[in-house]
């Protein structure tokens, strides 16, 4: 994440932005120049639930960090009239830190699931415990999924800009918890077979090779 | 009554000499208007559950009902009629093109050729496949494929479809639309019990399901009792 570490020719090094607010409201700039309100405006419509304004004033907060950064300046002949909106766009720096954030984010996502499943995983000790765990888990993952809804489109061709970006975030979603359910399926069906190996004397009654594919179809 | 049940289903199978348990105790509910979708790994059963549903094969133990009828001693007159399973594997004997192998197939059921071939026609509309009908089968793509698979079992006018992995191998881009034409069957009615071998096919589903050690796990999308509490049932069977 570059986030101006070493802005401005190298004079001082500039802490690198964190909040994800202050990387959305680039990221709406980036798409198209604004001003404060509408901003603000485009913001809840785009972010909904996912990320949320405090108010209003916090998106001219985030405008002031952005410009104080050199990632967004004023548009010229935007600050005229009685009621001046004074509209941003994002500079050549913005965008390229924009850019360099957003694949940071796809390390930071997987550091994020990483976590998660070392604190699940830690519970495997306790086989029955995981198992109970990975059932409700995986039952998650499927209600989830159930109340997703298939895209409706033209063969799957995108007509606009937003319907692509819809499509892109349903998919996007669809793998994620596609891939959730395939790892609670295959977790459980390992953490099964070890337990199995464990008892002594308990031979194995073949349904722990069900996980490795190894089975012709049925 | 749900239109299909699957109550306390075991079934085995030998593999290199020794039992493969592929389901062991499971249940399972669909109701009419139904969109059921099972995923597991390959080799974890899902085919073995399709047969058994739809009466292809008996369960080792326990029962499969279709509306109130017990498919071992029913199942040869369901299947093909109201119980309608899609094959992907075309006998090119039967129809050099889309539309004949779907009229042969009522034909061979016991229809007139002149309401086959209308039959034949609505059903490839439906699946919004009448431009396939004068193709030849070898021509057809995946997704072509199993348009006319679902319309040579939807010409038999079946209340349960049972199809078996409808959108592998076919092209990301027309997998929804393939995905959405049986959704659409399900809310006219009709109970639809599909196998994926990708969990991105459960999108949409009433009942996701997933398959695997002998177990059918699941939840239900809508206010429908059975197949919530097969976890609570594993629980307090084990």
């Amino acid at each position: 994440m570059g986030a101006g570490a070493e802005r401005a020719g190298g004079q001082r090094a500039v802490a690198a932005m964190h909040s994800p607010v202050n990387w959305a409201l680039l990221g709406l700039i980036v798409e198209r120049p604004s001003y404060a309100y509408e901003l603000a405006q485009r913001f809840e419509r785009t972010y909904g639930d996912a990320l949320s304004l405090s108010s209003v004033s916090h998106a001219y907060v985030a405008l002031g960090t952005l410009k104080e950064r050199g990632l967004v300046e004023e548009l010229a002949g935007t600050r005229t009239g009685r009621q001046p909106k004074p509209h941003y766009r994002a500079t050549v720096a913005g965008m390229e830190e924009y850019h360099a954030w957003l694949i940071g984010q796809v390390a930071e996502e997987r550091k994020r699931q990483q976590v998660f499943l070392l604190q699940l995983t830690a519970l495997t000790r306790d086989s029955a415990k995981a198992v109970e765990i990975l059932d409700a888990y995986e039952g998650a993952c499927l209600d989830e999924n159930s109340a997703t809804r298939i895209p409706a489109g033209e063969d799957g061709a995108p007509d606009d800009a937003r319907v692509l970006q819809a499509r892109l975030i349903a998919e996007e979603k669809r793998l994620a918890i596609g891939a959730k359910i395939a790892w609670a399926r295959f977790a459980r069906s390992e953490i099964k077979a070890l337990s199995m190996r464990a008892r002594p004397g308990n031979p194995s009654d073949g349904r722990a090779a069900a996980a490795g594919g190894r089975e012709p179809d049925r | 009554m749900s239109l299909l049940e699957l109550r306390n289903v075991a079934k085995r199978h030998s593999s290199g000499g020794r039992k493969v348990v592929v389901l062991d105790d499971a249940s399972l509910s669909i109701d009419a208007g139904e969109l059921v979708a099972v995923w597991g790994l390959r080799g974890s059963g899902r085919t073995t559950l399709l047969r058994l549903a739809t009466g292809i094969d008996a369960p080792d133990r326990g029962t499969v009902c279709f509306a109130g009828r017990d498919l071992a001693d029913h199942g040869d007159e369901l299947l093909g009629r109201e119980i309608g399973f899609c094959r992907k594997s075309f006998r090119t004997a039967r129809g050099q093109t889309a539309i004949e192998e779907v009229i042969v197939g009522l034909l061979v059921k016991g229809a007139v050729p002149a309401e086959a071939r209308v039959r034949a026609r609505e059903a490839l509309e439906r699946v919004d496949g009448a431009s396939l009908g004068a193709r030849r089968i070898s021509e057809l793509d995946s997704g072509e494929r199993t348009r006319l698979a679902i319309a040579d079992a939807l010409s038999l006018g079946p209340r349960l479809l049972a199809i078996d992995e409808p959108v592998a191998g076919v092209d990301l881009r027309h997998r929804d639309a393939v995905l959405l034409l049986l959704r659409s069957l399900a809310d006219e009615g009709i109970a639809v019990l599909m196998t994926v071998g990708d969990p991105t096919g459960l999108t949409g589903a009433d009942q996701s399901l997933t398959i695997g050690d002998g177990e059918l796990c699941g939840s239900v999308k809508r206010e429908l009792e059975p197949v919530a509490d097969l976890s609570l049932r594993r629980q307090a069977s084990g």
